[in-house]
Parts: C-alpha cells; sequence; structure tokens
C-alpha cells in the first residue's frame, strides 16, 4: 500500500527521496496505484521534464541539442516519462513499434503508462520491450552517478535506480510479428527484428518468460531461422509448448527479415 | 494528505489518504459516472479524461492528477426536460448513443462516451477504424461495439454539422425501417475481395410477419426506456447508492483447494482499529442451502454453507470482515490465522468418480436431488432415452463417433457481484443488489440469515450485465450476516480477481458423439454422453447440463418415419471436482452441446459426400413436430409433451447463406486460397487459407408450467401509466420490451408507460431474467395486466360517450330521446392516447384518468396479471462465420459472423440485435480465446483481463444480424426468445469454417493457434 506520495521539481530532489528504504519512483501510477500489502512512498516524476522525445540529440519542441548515445549515428532519445501513446503517436516512431506498442496496453493505458514504467515492470510477453530489445535500445539510469546500460543487460537485471532516458537507434529496419489469439491479444509469441544497413541482424523474441530474450546479434542474417528456434526450446509455458514457440519462432523471424527487404 | 482536484471546471480539496486512486476520490465526491471494472485498468470502466486524453481513474493515485483538468460524463449534457427551466439539452454523443441503441448495460456507456468525446475533439471526421481505436480501452460484453461505433459516426456528423449525412442512409445500417420487401434473398453479388473493404458496419435486416404490420409501438426501435440515465451516467447501479456510516466487507479465500479448517483465530484481526466484525463459521447458523438462483424446490443438491469448517476450492470463504474502509478490511484478512489439514485434491473430471477418489461432499447435512450422490462425488446423473437408440444404430449404414471437448469460461459482466445491505427503520433487512434474481434472493436468504421472508426487502436497481452470473444468490449473504453482526450498513463488491476465483462460470465439458446414418443421409439414432464438471459445489448442476442435451439432441430427429418416432440418447454425469463452481451462463449448457453436436454433423455430411446444409436440414425438426425431449425430461419434474409450431429454420438458412455468399464462396479453391490482402504481410499471402463455415442451433423459452412472471400497471391522472415488474433487466432492454408491449395493448406511447423493475415490497414476483423468458414471459404478464387496464378503461370511456350523447350540445340539457345507439365498450379501441368509438367519437385517456380519479364513481384502474407457460417455443438460427487461418502459425482471424435467427416476432429491432450481436461476440470468445485453467495446485491462472482476453472494438469481426420473423402462436404478439441463442452457433461454425480451410478438425475449443497448427501438423 503506498503510504506516502511525492512529488519533487529537481531531479536532485528526486534522486535524494529516492535514497530512502521503500522508496520507488512512480510513472504513469498504472501497476503502482494497485494497492500491494508493503508499504511503500512513491516519488512522481511528473514534475521533472522527463518526458521528452529527441531526435539525433535535439529535442523537436525545444530544438535544443545533446549529444547522444550512439555517436554519429542516428537515435531517438525518449524521456523516462513519455507515455506510451505519445510515443505512437510520435512520427518519429517506427511503424514497427507502433504496431508493438498497440499490442502492449489498450488506449487508457497508454496514456497513463511511461516508457521507462513500461520496461521497468514488464514481462516477457511485452512487446514493447522485445521491440525495444531487438533494436539494442540503451537505458539510462540516474543513482548516485549517471550511468548507461544496454536493455539486453538492463532487463535481466532491473538495476534500482531513476531512468532518465532510453536511446534507441533511429536509423535501421525494424520489423515485428506476432501470434496471439486474437488480433488485439497479448502475443504467444512475438519477434522483433533489426537490421542495420552494414548488415548486422538482431533478433529478439518475447511472448514468454520474465523478459523478451535475444536470439540473435549477428553481422549478416544467416542461422536466423535456427537461432530463433533455439533461443526458445525450453520456452513452455501454459501458452504454448516449447516444441510449437521454436517452430513458430522461426517462422515469425523469417516474416520479419522478409518484411525488412 | 490534503489535495486539489480540478473536476470539471469545479477545485475541491480533500483530505485522502496517499493510496487512494482517482476512482476512490471521484467516487467518494459524488461523482458515479466512472466505475469499477476491474483493478488492471483493462476493462476501461472507469475511464475519464485528464488533460483530455481518456485515463483509467482507477489506475492512477487522485494525488497524481492534482494541477490537471479532470472531466467526467456529469459534465457532459443533461435531461431535455427540467420543468420550467431550459437545458440545452443531451450532448450530441449521449443523443447518438441514445437513439442507435448503443446502449445495453450502459455501466461502460460513460467510459465509451468520453473516449469519443476526447477523439472528436481531435478529429472530427474519423474513420470506422479510428473509432474503434479511440474506443478500445474501453471493455463492453453487452453490444459488440457495432451500435457504439454507430453511435460515434452519428455524433461525429451532427458535432460537424453534416446534416446530410444519414447513418442509417449510408449503407452503414437500417435498424429503424425494416425491410419488408426482402423476404427473399437477394441474388449475391460476386464475393468481395476480403480486406478491400474497411466498412465492418452492417445493417439489421428483419423478414415481417404480416402481423406485426399494424402495431403502433411493438416492432420499432423505440428508445431504451433507461437510455437517459445511463447515457449521463446516473448513479443507478449498486455501487451509485450512498448510505451514511458505511461499512466495507471483504473475503477471507481459502489458499488450498481441499481442506479441513482445524482452527481459525481471528483476534488479531478484530483488535485491528476500525475492523467492526470478523465472521466464522463458528459465528453463524449453519444452513445448508443451494447458491442457484431458482424455483422452490431448487432443482439440485443442497451442499452450500455461507461459512463452513472445510474448504472445497482456490477461492472458497473462511471468513468475513466488515471494516471502516476496504483497506483496513484487507489488512485484517491478512491477520486472521488459520490452519488448515491439507486434503487430496481432484481438478480433473474424469478423476472424481474413480473407486479411491476422496469425497468432496461428506457433510451430514448434505441434501440430495433427484440422483444426485455425494459418495461418488456425483452432482447430477441424467440418463434419458427418447425411442430405441440400439435398434437406431442396428439401422444405420454408418456410425461415427467422436469425442469433443469445451472449456471453463466466464460471464465477465463488466459490473461485478455487488450487494448493500441496512436495516431499514422498520427493522427490515434491506438487500440491494445486482441480481437477476431478486425474488429468489429474498426467499433463499431468509432462512440463512435467520430472518422470516416478509422482513427482507431485494432492490434491484440497473445492473452492469449479468449473463447468468447473477442468477446465483452468490455473495449478499455476505454483507447481510455482517449488517446483522454489526447494525450498520454494508457494502460488499468483487473485485475482478474474486470475479474469477469465486464466482460463477460455464461448465467445461468432455462430450462423446455417437450417431448412426443412413446411405440417404436420414439420422437413425444419435447419442451424447456429457462429462460435466460443476467444481466445488453443485448449483444449476443438473438443470445446466439438462439443456446440453434437452436443447442441442432435440435439432435433429432424422428424417421419414423417424420423425414420429426419433431415436435420441442422452447421458450426462455432473461432478464435483476442487474447482470454482460452474453454474448459469448465458445459453445453460447449450454452447456446450452444439460444439460437438454440430461438429459432428459437419464431419458426417463430409465424410459421406452430403452437401454440409442439406443433410442438416433434411434431418431438421419441422414445425408439427413433438420436442422430442418435451416427452421424458423437465429440468427434474414431470415431463409434459408439446408441440413446436414455428420453425423459421430454412428460411434462416436460406437468408444467412445469401448474406454471406455461401454459394459462391463454399467449395470454390479460388476463394479459400484468396490472398488477404487486409494484412500487413505482403510477402507470406500464400501461407493463408480463408474458410466459411455453418452452424444450426436452437434453444428455448422460458420453463414451461414453470416460469413465473408478473405485472401490475396503473393509470395516473394524466392518462400516463407505471408498469410495475418483477422482471429483471440486466441491460437487456427488457424493461423497454415490456413498456412497448403493454403500449401498444393500451394504445399510448411508451413515454406514457413508466417501466420500474424491481423491488420485492413494490412490484410483483418475477422469476427473475434467465432461461430467455422476459419477452415471453414476463410481457404477456404485462400485455394481461395491460388488457385488465384496457378493459376498464373502454367501459368508462363507453360510459363517458354514452353521457355525451345523451345531453345536448347545445343546450347542456339531456335529450329525452334515449333510442339513440349505445356505445360498447367493446367496440372501443385505444389509440393515440384516445379512446375511440367506431363512429370517429372519441375520449382521451386523460379525461378518463381524471373521470375516474376525482369526478365519477372514483376508482384506481389498474390491472394485475401474472403468466406461466405450458409450452417453450424455441428460436432457431443459421450462424454462418468467415475465417482466415495462417497455415504457418495456426492463428485463426475471424472474419465474419452472419446469423440469421427466428425470434418469433422482435419486439424492437434495436434492443434485439444488439442481443444478438454482443451475443455472438462473447460466443467468439468461447470459440477462439477464452477459458478457465487452473495449475496443479487448483490455483486458477486467469484471474484479470490480460490473461481473460475479451475482444475489443478494434478486433472485431464483421457482425451481420438478420430476423426472420414467425408468429408464435402462443404468445399475444407472437414473441420466442432470443437473449441465448447467439451463444450455440459461433463456435462450432467457427471450428467448421477452420474445417473448410484446412481440412483438419480442432475437437476443442478455445481454437487457439497451437492447437490449430497441430492439427495441420498432424494432418
Amino acid at each position: 500500500m503506498i503510504t506516502a506520495y511525492h512529488r519533487p521539481h529537481t531531479l536532485d530532489e528526486a534522486l535524494r527521496l529516492l535514497t530512502q528504504p521503500n522508496t520507488v519512483p512512480l510513472g504513469g501510477g498504472t501497476l503502482l496505484s494497485q494497492s500491494t500489502v508493503d508499504p511503500v512512498t512513491v516519488v512522481d516524476l511528473q514534475h521533472l521534464s522527463l518526458d521528452t522525445l529527441r531526435v539525433n540529440g535535439i529535442d523537436p519542441s525545444t530544438r535544443s541539442h545533446r549529444p547522444d548515445v550512439f555517436s554519429g549515428g542516428q537515435a531517438l532519445e525518449i524521456g523516462a516519462t513519455l507515455t506510451l501513446q505519445a510515443l505512437l503517436e510520435s512520427e518519429h516512431c517506427p511503424p514497427a513499434l507502433k504496431s508493438a506498442l498497440k499490442l502492449e496496453a489498450p488506449l487508457n493505458i497508454r496514456n497513463s503508462a511511461t516508457v521507462a514504467g513500461t520496461l521497468f515492470s514488464c514481462d516477457g510477453r511485452s512487446p514493447f520491450a522485445t521491440a525495444l530489445l531487438a533494436l539494442d535500445a540503451k537505458v539510462t539510469i540516474v543513482n548516485r552517478q549517471s550511468s548507461i546500460v544496454n536493455l539486453g543487460e538492463f532487463l535481466p537485471l532491473r538495476p534500482r535506480g531513476l531512468i532518465t532516458s532510453i536511446t534507441m537507434p533511429h536509423n535501421p529496419k525494424l520489423a515485428f510479428e506476432f501470434v496471439s489469439r486474437t488480433p488485439a491479444d497479448k502475443p504467444i509469441i512475438c519477434a522483433a527484428l533489426t537490421q542495420w544497413n552494414s548488415g548486422r541482424t538482431r533478433l529478439a523474441l518475447g511472448g514468454y518468460g520474465k523478459s523478451p530474450l535475444l536470439a540473435m546479434d549477428g553481422t549478416e542474417s544467416d542461422g536466423l531461422e535456427a537461432a530463433a528456434s533455439n533461443a526458445y526450446h525450453e520456452a513452455n509455458d501454459e501458452w504454448a509448448s516449447a516444441e510449437y514457440r521454436m517452430d513458430v519462432a522461426a517462422v515469425l523471424a523469417k516474416r520479419c527479415l522478409e518484411a525488412t527487404r | 494528505m490534503n489535495i486539489t482536484l480540478k473536476i470539471n471546471g469545479i477545485e475541491h480539496t480533500i483530505d485522502i489518504i496517499p493510496s487512494t486512486t482517482l476512482l476512490t476520490a471521484l467516487r467518494g465526491l459524488g461523482y458515479h459516472g466512472a466505475k469499477f471494472g476491474d483493478e488492471g485498468g483493462l476493462s476501461g470502466a472507469d475511464t475519464i479524461l485528464l488533460n483530455g486524453k481518456p485515463v483509467n481513474a482507477g489506475s492512477i493515485l487522485a494525488a497524481q492528477s492534482e494541477g490537471h483538468n479532470i472531466a467526467t460524463i456529469e459534465a457532459l449534457g443533461e435531461h431535455p426536460e427540467q420543468g420550467w427551466k431550459k437545458t440545452d439539452g443531451l450532448h450530441p454523443l449521449q443523443k447518438a448513443f441514445v437513439e442507435t441503441g448503443a446502449i445495453q448495460c450502459g455501466y461502460c456507456t460513460p467510459a465509451q462516451i468520453l473516449a469519443a468525446k476526447s477523439l472528436l475533439e481531435k478529429n472530427p471526421n474519423p474513420s470506422e477504424a479510428e473509432v474503434r481505436e479511440a474506443i478500445a480501452g474501453v471493455l463492453c460484453r453487452c453490444t459488440g461495439y457495432l451500435k457504439p461505433v454507430q453511435a460515434v459516426l452519428k455524433a461525429a456528423a451532427d458535432l460537424r454539422g453534416d446534416t446530410e449525412y444519414d447513418i442509417w442512409e449510408s449503407g452503414l445500417g437500417n435498424p429503424q425501417f425494416p425491410i419488408p420487401d426482402s423476404r427473399l434473398p437477394t441474388p449475391n453479388s460476386p464475393f468481395p475481395i476480403p480486406g478491400s473493404s474497411s466498412n465492418l458496419l452492417t445493417k439489421t435486416k428483419i423478414i415481417l410477419t404480416p402481423e406485426s404490420k399494424s402495431w403502433q409501438t411493438v416492432g420499432k426501435p423505440e428508445i431504451k426506456v433507461d437510455a437517459i440515465k445511463l447515457v449521463q451516467g446516473k448513479p443507478a447501479f449498486t455501487g451509485d447508492f450512498e448510505k451514511r456510516g458505511l461499512l466495507h466487507a471483504k473475503v477471507l479465500h481459502s489458499p488450498h483447494a481441499h481442506a479441513k479448517i482445524k482452527r481459525i483465530d481471528t483476534s488479531k484481526a478484530k483488535a485491528l482499529d476500525g475492523v467492526e466484525a470478523v465472521l466464522t463459521w463458528l459465528d453463524i447458523p449453519r444452513v445448508v442451502y443451494s447458491t442457484a438462483g431458482q424455483s422452490d424446490p431448487i432443482p439440485g443438491p443442497l451442499d452450500t454453507f455461507s461459512l463452513d469448517h472445510k474448504v472445497r476450492f482456490v477461492g472458497d470463504r473462511v471468513a468475513f470482515v466488515a471494516a471502516e474502509t476496504s483497506e483496513i478490511a484487507e489488512q485484517a484478512l491478512s491477520l486472521i490465522d488459520v490452519e488448515y489439514e491439507i486434503l487430496p485434491m481432484i481438478l480433473d473430471s474424469r478423476m472424481a468418480m474413480q473407486p479411491d477418489a476422496i469425497r468432496i461432499h461428506d457433510e451430514p447435512e448434505y441434501v440430495n436431488f433427484a440422483d444426485s450422490n455425494p459418495e461418488k462425488n456425483l452432482a447430477a446423473e441424467i440418463r434419458i432415452d427418447i425411442g430405441d437408440v440400439e435398434k437406431g444404430f442396428q439401422e444405420a449404414d454408418e456410425i461415427f463417433e467422436a469425442e469433443y471437448e469445451v472449456p471453463k469460461v466466464q460471464q465477465a459482466h463488466i459490473e461485478p457481484h455487488i450487494a448493500v445491505t441496512y436495516w431499514d427503520e422498520d427493522d427490515r433487512l434491506v438487500i440491494r443488489t445486482s441480481t437477476q434474481v431478486p425474488f429468489h434472493v429474498r426467499r433463499m436468504l431468509a432462512p440463512i440469515l435467520g430472518l422470516p421472508v416478509k422482513r427482507i426487502r431485494v432492490i434491484k436497481p440497473r445492473i452492469g450485465g449479468g449473463f447468468g452470473g447473477k442468477q446465483e444468490v452468490l455473495m449478499e449473504d455476505v454483507p447481510a450476516h455482517l449488517t446483522i453482526a454489526t447494525k450498520r450498513p454494508v457494502i460488499y463488491e468483487y473485485t475482478r480477481e474474486e470475479e474469477f476465483i469465486a464466482a460463477r462460470s460455464r461448465h467445461s465439458m468432455r462430450v462423446r458423439m455417437k450417431t448412426g446414418v443412413k446411405k440417404d443421409g436420414t439420422i437413425t439414432a444419435n447419442s451424447m454422453y456429457a462429462l460435466s464438471d460443476t467444481g466445488a459445489y453443485g448449483c444449476h448442476a443438473l438443470t445446466v447440463t439438462g439443456n446440453t442435451g434437452h436443447k442441442a439432441m432435440a435439432l435433429y430427429v432424422g428424417d421419414g418415419d423417424y420423425r414420429q418416432s426419433p431415436n435420441i440418447r442422452f447421458y450426462a454425469d455432473v461432478v464435483y471436482t476442487n474447482t470454482p463452481p460452474a453454474g448459469a451462463f448465458r445459453g445453460y449448457g447449450v454452447p456446450q452441446g452444439y460444439w460437438p453436436l454440430d461438429r459432428h454433423m459437419e464431419k458426417i455430411s463430409r465424410a459421406m459426400g452430403f452437401d454440409p446444409i442439406d443433410f442438416r436440414l433434411k434431418n431438421a425438426i419441422h414445425p408439427g413436430e413433438y420436442h422430442p425431449f418435451s416427452t421424458a425430461w423437465n429440468e427434474g419434474r414431470q415431463p409434459r409433451p408439446e408441440i413446436i409450431h414455428t420453425v423459421g429454420l430454412e428460411q434462416c438458412v436460406a437468408q444467412g447463406r445469401a448474406a454471406i455468399g455461401w454459394d459462391d464462396k463454399f467449395g470454390n479453391e479460388e476463394w479459400h486460397s484468396l490472398q488477404n490482402t487486409g494484412h500487413a504481410l505482403r510477402n507470406t499471402k500464400s501461407v493463408k487459407r480463408k474458410g466459411i463455415g455453418i452452424a444450426m442451433v436452437m434453444q428455448g423459452t422460458a420453463i414451461p408450467y414453470l416460469d413465473m412472471g408478473g405485472a401490475s400497471i396503473k393509470m395516473n391522472d394524466d392518462g400516463s401509466f407505471n408498469l410495475l415488474v418483477g422482471a429483471t433487466d440486466l441491460g437487456t432492454g427488457s424493461d423497454t420490451v415490456l413498456a412497448q408491449m403493454a403500449a401498444e395493448v393500451l394504445g399510448v406511447p411508451i413515454e406514457d408507460m413508466i417501466c420500474y423493475s424491481s423491488d420485492t415490497d413494490f412490484t410483483p414476483f418475477d422469476k427473475g431474467a434467465y432461461a430467455s423468458s422476459t419477452t415471453y414471459i414476463s410481457g404477456t404478464a404485462a400485455v394481461n395486466a395491460a388488457k385488465i387496464v384496457a378493459e376498464r378503461i373502454r367501459i368508462r370511456a363507453a360510459k363517458i360517450l354514452n353521457d355525451r350523447k345523451q345531453v345536448n350540445t347545445e343546450t347542456g340539457k339531456q335529450v329525452k330521446d334515449t333510442s339513440v345507439p349505445v356505445y360498447l365498450s367493446t367496440s372501443i379501441r385505444l389509440a393515440n392516447r384516445m379512446a375511440i368509438a367506431p363512429d370517429g367519437k372519441s375520449v382521451s385517456l386523460a379525461e378518463i384518468a381524471l373521470d375516474s380519479l376525482h369526478k365519477n364513481n372514483q376508482e384506481q384502474i389498474m390491472g394485475v396479471a401474472s403468466y406461466v407457460s405450458p409450452v417453450s417455443p424455441p428460436p432457431f438460427a443459421a450462424q454462418f462465420a468467415e475465417v482466415t487461418v495462417d497455415t504457418d502459425t495456426g492463428q485463426v482471424t475471424v472474419d465474419r459472423l452472419v446469423m440469421a435467427v427466428d425470434s418469433g416476432v422482435i419486439v424492437n429491432p434495436l434492443t434485439a440485435s444488439g442481443q444478438i450481436e454482443g451475443g455472438m461476440t462473447q460466443a467468439l470468445g468461447y470459440a477462439v480465446c477464452e477459458e478457465m485453467r487452473y495449475d496443479d495446485k487448483g490455483n486458477a491462472i486467469e484471474r484479470d483481463f490480460d490473461r481473460y482476453h475479451l475482444f475489443r472494438a478494434n478486433e472485431m469481426p464483421e457482425l451481420e444480424t438478420i430476423f426472420v420473423e414467425t408468429f408464435e402462436p402462443s404468445h399475444p404478439f407472437g414473441v420466442k426468445a432470443v437473449a441465448e441463442i447467439p451463444m450455440d452457433g459461433v463456435a462450432p461454425a467457427v471450428g467448421n469454417a477452420v474445417l473448410d480451410a484446412l481440412g483438419v478438425n480442432v475437437d476443442e475449443i478455445p481454437l487457439t493457434p497451437e492447437k490449430v497448427w497441430r492439427a495441420i501438423k498432424h494432418q
């Protein structure tokens, strides 16, 4: 149960509050607002101006420039408290990421849920996290000091600290494919594939487990289908058998690759 | 903490605890338009606009919304007439929702309207797809979304000032004016390319009977009598009721599937500040009962206690708590110390009757009904033999046997179970509850609470959907016991998780079919065995499973001599397991019967090379034949044979096959392999295949010689009427259709018929809303009461007209000549608020009312009547489905559902088509995605709307409804039931369409991608 609520106006103040015991950042609140048994203090981030979207280091609304983490490449820097819907409505959001966002949650939740909150609390069924994993997104976390962590490292560990932004490359091609019981249901299995101009090909799988899984990150796409199958060889749960997921992972991976061509 | 909320432009400063959600804060301030639907925000019933965007008020903290603009439905529109005060009336969105019939239960209507408002502010001319996306955050379990989408498009046009735009004329639909000249199927154009059209809005088509043409109100798309209050989000539901000193109830649910309570210590919980009562089995009387809301005697075993010293499923009750807030009550639950002795459990129905199985019901109080046997974990046993089935099999050329499986599914009404109880000033216990069966609640709770029936009053306000889940006296006893314990008002509202672990569901069944067929396609014998899982308690065990056979196995009697003497067998064992109990769910056992029956028919027709439609029609029942089961079974009561007079099945098939283009598609390989251009997969077209399927179904209309409904009508000073009915409108529009029928008899518009339902103190008895009976049974009661009133009105009208005739109109003096013709009451007809004599002389109903109440031989003109039917005339339907299957992944996408229904005369095309559209949507979930499963400890896997997926507005197939009217002679307006039949045919039609697409059979629903994929792999 939430026992105290703070709405700091500066990052420093937020970080100071977050050093207290049983204190967590509050994004959109779609999960934290639900009562839990343990007492918890929440720090609402809405006044920290973290709901920004920067393209190649430029904030389209303020035109202010900041160097991005992808040196030289094109990057989209998504502020931690940007809502899923704001990202979805952005012209800079790749179409395949929009598909994944639509499946992530219904509109009302997308209007509240934040990008960072979603990634922090997601499980393996998250289409959004799967897509960002394929994009090799980076998470900027501020604790005592600022650090940048690959999403692939972040997801299994979910380290404490305040996420301030998520950065993803903007130039490679992204494809997203999924299978679900109905067209708007959460996927039983989904695949996201990013292909860079260099030929680098990165495949992430979702729909199972605690986090999406990186199935392949190679200099080219050879062996993609086998990698997809192998990645899910133990992906057995109440939604589908590993046998099914292995077979369909290869199918979806292939479709993703075709879609990027 | 103190916060200030700006709601609809007004600032409110409130003192809250930090965990308070915006929903709780709003409701505390008296804004009731936002409703509780679920904890996760997936229902969206709690939608409000935050800075103009739809968000879930229950999913954000009140503190988070400080400093933002909050808008609720209360800011939108008001009733157009407020006495002397002029108002702007309803908002165009509200008007459109009312006029298009977009409101069924109305629980999610405010949410849909706010979501739509947000869209139209950004985008005044949205496409249908954009409308569907915009309202996709709001789940609706009633409508199938078709009419809400129409409403938003209509409102958008109104707001744009686009007077030329007519939703009905633009080809989007035309329920207002039935199309009498389309009696015959129109020749269909070549099949359209799937995905080429974004237009999913279809028109409801009605093939009228000649009788229905002369009526003024019956058969017309009248707006629902409760629409205007629901569209404004008025506090009409149980949870909207405010009572000072209200306590909040919570229930401790068992964490074990089967255990004895060895010791239970509530002292810590009782000591918690704010806790007013903690009750365990030690505190309340031990009264055995059944929770099934049915007539007396309950046709099932008595095997339930309010609280017991044994728990029989994960979610069973252990203790009740009442506290000042729900947070305190929740905390108190965690302080109750229980020591369990864990017992072996039965989770698989096939294990229940094994010789060494543990006995789930060993309590000495257990009361058997019919062939129940708790020693064998048998809640009910059914053995029905019609004709000579073995002889029939011997006469067959081929025998077909197969097994099928149907899952347990949830009603998932968006308003959860909720009840408020309190002692009134006369120390009578008032129970305000969201129930389908208020009179059963009163009768059945009396012994449990130790109160006589006369000291209980049950009020049923508006209901946010029921679908059978509220044909159960499920939880009203909890607040009632706590009110007795504390003397204070108590509210108990189920959480969504409780709905999944501690409410009722559709029985899962394993079904074995055996059918004998002659070479010419005549069915010689048909046999079904069902193993039905009732869960831990036997509520509805016998009657639900009985109807599986009674309604499904009655459809195919065979042909030729077999029509006079069909050979049909239906055997069933209904067993206890340590899982949450099953119960009533729209369709009541019949959907479970049609999955195996119709899939079996499809397989037989394909195996023997018959046309699937011809084969079914050859063997289907004809008018004038006996309902085969009426000779053998009647819900545990004495069977009484009945003849079926109206069967519109062939016409339904003709209409439906024309509408879906069956003849162009079935057996057409070009169509089956057509590339699905609507899908994003540009390069994988070849892996998709289309399929088309049909299922034919019948249901029932009420339970003969048992179901009784009452109605009373009284006339007011102005010639208007109060219609009081015990019938329970659970969102279906029954208040409206009952008012329409009474208004038709009395010759008044529907707005002169003020309908109220239901309150056990004021309204006549009605057994409640179930068994597709309200329009037929309660409707006949309303008509009969209206006839009594009409008779009095005619007598008084004749008297007034005769008196006038005998007065010289110029002199005002009595005319001496009494030889002038005397007006006879029998020749007077009522129309247009007038009593009219054959010569055209008339007197208004208002004048008659004033005369009768104030002037001459004063009397209250009033009629009370009730009705019980000797027959249960079945509605019939042909259900068609079109699917696209991904042959690599097994994913089935249902593209189109067309249902042609013979429900007799349609009293209100808007509400009736809403029933079909919403029913098909629920049935679609049964077909492809809904199921309730348990892990090896008996814990529910599905506990929320994330795992248990309901169809949303943006993923719906095209829905099309066709009514083929027949005039059922046993009803004054010729009606039959419409409510349940849409649940029956969708799953088998989809299953048959998958077979048609791929040539493979999946015998178990839901048709999940993996099941279809496995069938393809094993081909």
